[in-house]
């Protein structure tokens, strides 16, 4: 699959039949020109198709989704999101996503920050350990703790409660911002440390004073790991939320669509409603996002 | 129809003498034996409604208003919930004690498995239990557990053969097919003669149902504990669907979304003749060919097989959260909205079939024309296994459905591998 | 105070963790290495606690759970009026023995590999081959950019209902499209076969995105000198590829390739949400399948619980190849 692309965008041809400009300095040949675009607008309309669709349903009327045949534009109204903003609960559930996800983003990134610094530079007895529940408590995936959480919660009452799904995500949070500080510590040079201790900061001080403030960009991105994570997740928050009052926005948007219910004119409304924002920061924080996240490994 | 209702009020009375009976002397905690001032009661009630949020729930959402305004110091707080995700979000609050509603409208074959789990209050002897002579046999049998009563009817229902007459007449057909031949027929000549699908089926095991006992077939045989959904009879049953699926005669089924969009084609023309219940009526009648023309929306009872027609029995009931803070005022509340005023209105406004006999019989229920059009249907329904695992029998059966609509397995297949997934349901049950 | 900054700085160099020195340490070892060490055992006091309590104590809990019968029905309760005991017992290893006889473990098992390697695979290949494509001087490449990263900014449920609509058989867009060209549709979501497919798309147009900027970002980090010498040196296109390129990607596509592993493989919402794990079951991988058994049906907690420690077991061992390979390049821990 790899190869595809690359051969299509430099063709292959005899060695050495032609000797070519040095590498990226050479001008391509119009067919590769077109080859090369032709690639890349066949890649962005299938990345842009479904929204572009899911925009355009939005904005037909109610029942207009029913349609078998493909009709761009049919009686263009707002409809959908009057009555999504009015009549059903998405306000509430957009609520209590962004509380949920916000509270778990700032209890796990100050948790885990310390945590980051230290096993960036340090070394101490159980180092090893507390890298391996960091690698391996960050890919438990939902099935090993959902039952065992759910028996807890039930018996502290916290089941359809914010504050329960809050400590659900935690579980996933925590070692994840850990792990991602971690790549990021491991980028900032040591001399500063250096520094720190030559002018008598204690190994806390530096960490405080020096460090975290060179490292905001690095917290910023495990911060908006773990708000878009808690943000998304669906599992727990199916298993655990049982009020309409308590919904977020993945479990909401289900009832639009249930088993016996399609209301994908209501759904498609309530998805631009949440998608375009989002959809808007990520763009423009994106570049940061993957540097953040390969930091560590890019470094080297 | 007044022969039909008395007789059933009789036995629902029967019934009712003998829980009653049963009840004295098992010395439950049932809370309310001594008499509380209604006027007194305050307090909030939480209610998960289960109708369709669209087309029903506004007409639930008026009996909430008036009784409220009957009862100003009680607050309900109503709560639509979608009702294929009620059951497990139930279970999931009433085990963990908080979540929970206080009233919950639970499908009838639900009862018996939230009752055994010690999720609902016994209510025998409660305000919640009024009149318990009025209500229909099927339905009140469904809300006992164990002699005593854990819910209160609210609606009864079954399947009916629901059809568009002009698309039937336009085959030349002016009645609905009565046997499955016909039906296979039917749907072959719509097919052919006005283009559009002759017949659509849900594929979900409860719509299977109608098929297993036209050929004298059961999932269960309750009585001598046996497994009976593989019998000769059953898979006949079954073999009659894979046979309207191979033939032609109905479309290709959806599975994802299956109900939906056999609603959606029905509802837009796109076929002719679909299996559903009266809690579809109202969004039937919503649909492009039915709404500026109701009288094209035909009902009927299910197409027999060779030995019976038969649909299953349904039906929703209130039932109280065992663990609910609220027990006086969601007495009240049952008992308001299971009443036969609350009944017929209902009726009048859904079509949705009163659970109590007297219900019929007020104004506001007979003014709707589809209480009438639903009683042949009705008289149709058969008993589904009120037991506690009632309400897990159909999963292994849709899984297997689904294969079978796929195309992947027989209908022998079928039958056998749900048969083997009740026996790991089942403890002690035979085959 | 300050030298334990330069011990712990220094055995990063030195000494991978106290192992060298374990045995040979004096007397009072305990009390010293308390003294060096207590800073960083602060500092990692708070995830290690809340890790423990968090995640530690319903681990253990759900062990235990995975070596009784316990469901819904026989755990102990009391709700109101209602007192239920529990009856649930300790069986042992039954439970694990069920699941690893069971057939059903051998095909979701084969399913969830199958599902996690092609993903992981579309993901790479694609998102390399786009980044190659955009790692060019071109017009629009910035337009590019952005229109190929939507689907990574759509949240992950919004997407999976997005892909539920469009593969519908009978309103969905696709199939509209294929019929206006004349072709029959496609029973998407509805034939197990084109259902793992559909899943497989959708997580395949999740996930592009991210692989694709992740291994942007490495493309650009390989010094083009190495490009030129080789060039000079008369390799091919593919020899650069291959000797040139995917090394000097390596770091980086081993960060994202276990990430997409990972989440691949935990990948909840799209199963859940566009299939449901159906039809029959067919598209079920271990995740959506234990969640299955906890919380529809019968809730048979036990063996949700039991299935949950073999995911985990399975983990395990993909942790253990990870750092295997974090291993070789230099990490040492």
């Amino acid at each position: 699959m790899a190869a595809v692309p690359a051969a299509s965008a430099t063709p292959a041809r005899p060695a050495g039949a032609r000797p070519r400009p040095p590498y990226g300095r050479f001008r391509r040949s119009p067919l590769a020109s077109v080859a090369l675009h032709l690639t890349l607008i066949a890649a962005s309309l299938a990345a842009v198709f479904p929204v572009a669709w899911l925009i355009l349903t939005s904005i037909k009327p109610r029942n207009a989704w029913q349609s078998t045949t493909v009709e761009l534009f049919t009686d263009p109204t707002l409809d959908n999101y009057v009555q999504v903003l009015t009549e059903t609960s998405f306000l509430r559930w957009l609520a209590n996503s962004l509380i949920v996800a916000a509270l778990t983003t700032v209890i796990a990134v100050v948790i885990a920050a310390s945590t980051g610094y230290a096993v960036s530079r340090f070394r101490f007895p159980g180092y090893r350990s507390i890298m391996w529940m960091l690698l391996v408590t960050q890919m438990f995936p939902v099935a090993i703790l959902i039952v065992p959480i759910y028996n807890l919660m039930a018996g502290l009452g916290l089941i359809n409660q914010l504050p329960g799904l809050v400590i659900a995500y935690l579980t996933s949070a925590v070692p994840f911002c850990a792990w991602m500080m971690k790549g990021y510590f491991d980028s900032v040079p040591v001399s500063i440390d250096e520094a720190g201790r030559l002018d008598g900061l204690t190994p806390f001080g530096t960490f405080w004073r020096l460090i975290l403030p060179l490292s905001k960009p690095g917290l910023a991105v495990a911060a908006f790991y773990a708000f878009i994570t808690a943000w998304a997740e669906v599992a727990y928050a199916t298993a655990f939320m049982t009020g309409d009052d308590k919904y977020t926005l993945a479990v909401g948007l289900a009832q639009f669509v249930g088993q016996h219910k399609a209301e994908w004119g209501l759904l498609t409304a309530s998805a631009v409603l949440i998608a375009v924002p989002a959809a808007v920061v990520f763009l423009l924080v994106q570049r940061h996002l993957v540097t953040g996240l390969t930091a560590g490994a890019t470094k080297s | 129809m007044r022969r039909v209702l008395t007789a059933a009020a009789a036995a629902a009375l029967a019934l009712a003498i003998s829980a009653c009976g049963g009840d004295q002397g098992s010395g439950t905690a049932a809370p309310a034996s001594s008499p509380v001032d209604p006027a007194s009661v305050s307090g909030t009630v939480t209610w998960w409604d289960t109708s369709d949020a669209t087309t029903e729930a506004p007409a639930f959402k008026e009996l909430v208003a008036e009784f409220e305004a009957k009862y100003p110091k009680i607050k309900v707080n109503y709560v639509n919930v979608p009702f294929a995700d009620a059951q497990n979000k139930f279970k999931t609050a009433a085990q963990a004690g908080s979540g929970a509603p206080d009233v919950l409208r639970t499908e009838v074959g639900w009862v018996a498995e939230f009752a055994s789990l010690g999720y609902l209050a016994p209510l025998d002897g409660t305000p919640a239990v009024d009149k318990p002579e009025d209500f229909l046999p099927a339905p009140a049998a469904a809300g006992k557990y164990d002699g005593k009563t854990y819910a209160v009817p609210q609606v009864t229902d079954t399947l009916g053969l629901l059809y568009n007459k002009k698309l039937l007449k336009e085959a030349g057909y002016d009645e609905p097919p009565a046997t499955f031949d016909e039906l296979k027929q039917v749907a072959l000549d719509v097919k052919k003669k006005t283009g559009v699908e002759g017949l659509a089926l849900n594929v979900d095991s409860y719509f299977l149902l109608p098929f297993i006992y036209g050929e004298g077939g059961d999932l269960l045989d309750v009585a001598n504990k046996k497994i009976t959904v593989a019998s000769p009879q059953s898979t006949a049953g079954v073999k009659i669907v894979e046979d309207l699926i191979t033939s032609g005669a109905a479309a290709k089924p959806s599975i994802q979304d299956s109900y939906t969009n056999v609603q959606t084609a029905f509802k837009e023309g796109k076929v002719a003749m679909i299996f559903n219940g009266p809690w579809s009526n109202a969004d039937n009648l919503s649909g492009k060919v039915f709404k500026d023309d109701p009288d094209n929306y035909g009902i009927a009872p299910v197409p027999a097989g060779s030995v019976k027609a038969g649909s299953p029995t349904g039906g929703h009931t209130y039932a109280i959260y065992a663990g609910s803070p609220n027990l006086q005022a969601s007495y009240l509340f049952v008992q308001f909205m299971a009443s036969a005023e609350s009944q017929a209105k209902i009726a009048g406004k859904l079509g949705l079939l009163p659970a109590r006999a007297s219900a019929y019989e007020l104004p506001a229920a007979a003014e709707n024309d589809m209480i009438a059009k639903w009683k042949a249907p009705m008289e149709k329904a058969v008993d589904r296994p009120w037991i506690p695992e009632g309400g897990q029998l159909f999963q292994p059966l849709l899984e297997s459905y689904q294969k079978l609509a796929n195309g992947q397995a027989t209908a022998e297949q079928v039958t056998q591998e749900t048969a083997q997934a009740y026996q790991g349901l089942l403890k002690g049950w035979s085959l | 105070m300050t030298t334990e900054l330069a011990d712990g700085a220094a055995a990063a160099v030195t000494r991978g963790r106290g192992r060298a020195t374990a045995g040979s340490r004096p007397p009072g070892r305990l009390r010293r290495s308390l003294q060096t060490h207590w800073y960083a055992w602060a500092m990692c006091a708070p995830v290690v606690i809340v890790t423990t309590v968090l995640v530690g104590y319903p681990l253990l809990r759900g062990v235990y759970l995975s070596l009784t019968d316990a469901t819904e029905a026989n755990m102990g309760r009391t709700i109101g009026m209602n007192v239920i005991p529990a009856t649930y017992e300790f069986v042992g290893l039954r439970n694990y023995a069920d699941i690893l006889t069971s057939a059903e473990f051998a095909s979701r098992l084969g399913w969830t590999v199958v599902w996690t390697v092609v993903c992981v695979a579309c993901h790479f290949g694609l998102g390399l081959g786009l980044a190659m494509l955009l790692n060019r001087p071109m017009r629009l490449r910035a337009l590019y950019r952005v229109l190929l990263v939507l689907p990574w900014a759509v949240p992950s449920f919004v997407s999976a209902f997005i892909w539920r609509y469009l593969l519908n058989g009978e309103y969905g867009v696709v199939n509209a499209m294929l019929r206006a060209a004349g072709l029959p549709g496609i029973a998407w979501l509805d034939d197990p076969f084109w259902a793992k497919i559909s899943v497989i798309v959708v997580n395949v147009w999740l996930g592009v995105p991210f692989m694709m900027l992740a291994l942007l970002g490495g493309l650009q980090a390989i010094p083009r000198e190495l490009h030129e010498a080789a060039e000079v040196d008369g390799a091919s296109p593919w020899q650069r590829f291959r000797h040139i390129t995917l090394p000097g990607l390596r770091p980086v596509s081993s960060t994202v390739i276990l990430l997409g592993t990972i989440w691949t493989f935990n990948q909840f919402p799209v199963i859940f949400l566009v299939t449901r794990g159906g039809p029959g079951g067919s598209t079920e991988i271990l995740v959506t399948y234990a969640y299955q058994l906890a919380f529809e049906g019968i809730r048979d907690y036990a063996g949700s619980a039991a299935w949950g420690m073999v995911i985990l077991a399975l983990l395990v061992v993909l942790a253990s190849v990870y750092r295997r390979a974090l291993h070789r390049q230099g990490e040492v821990w």
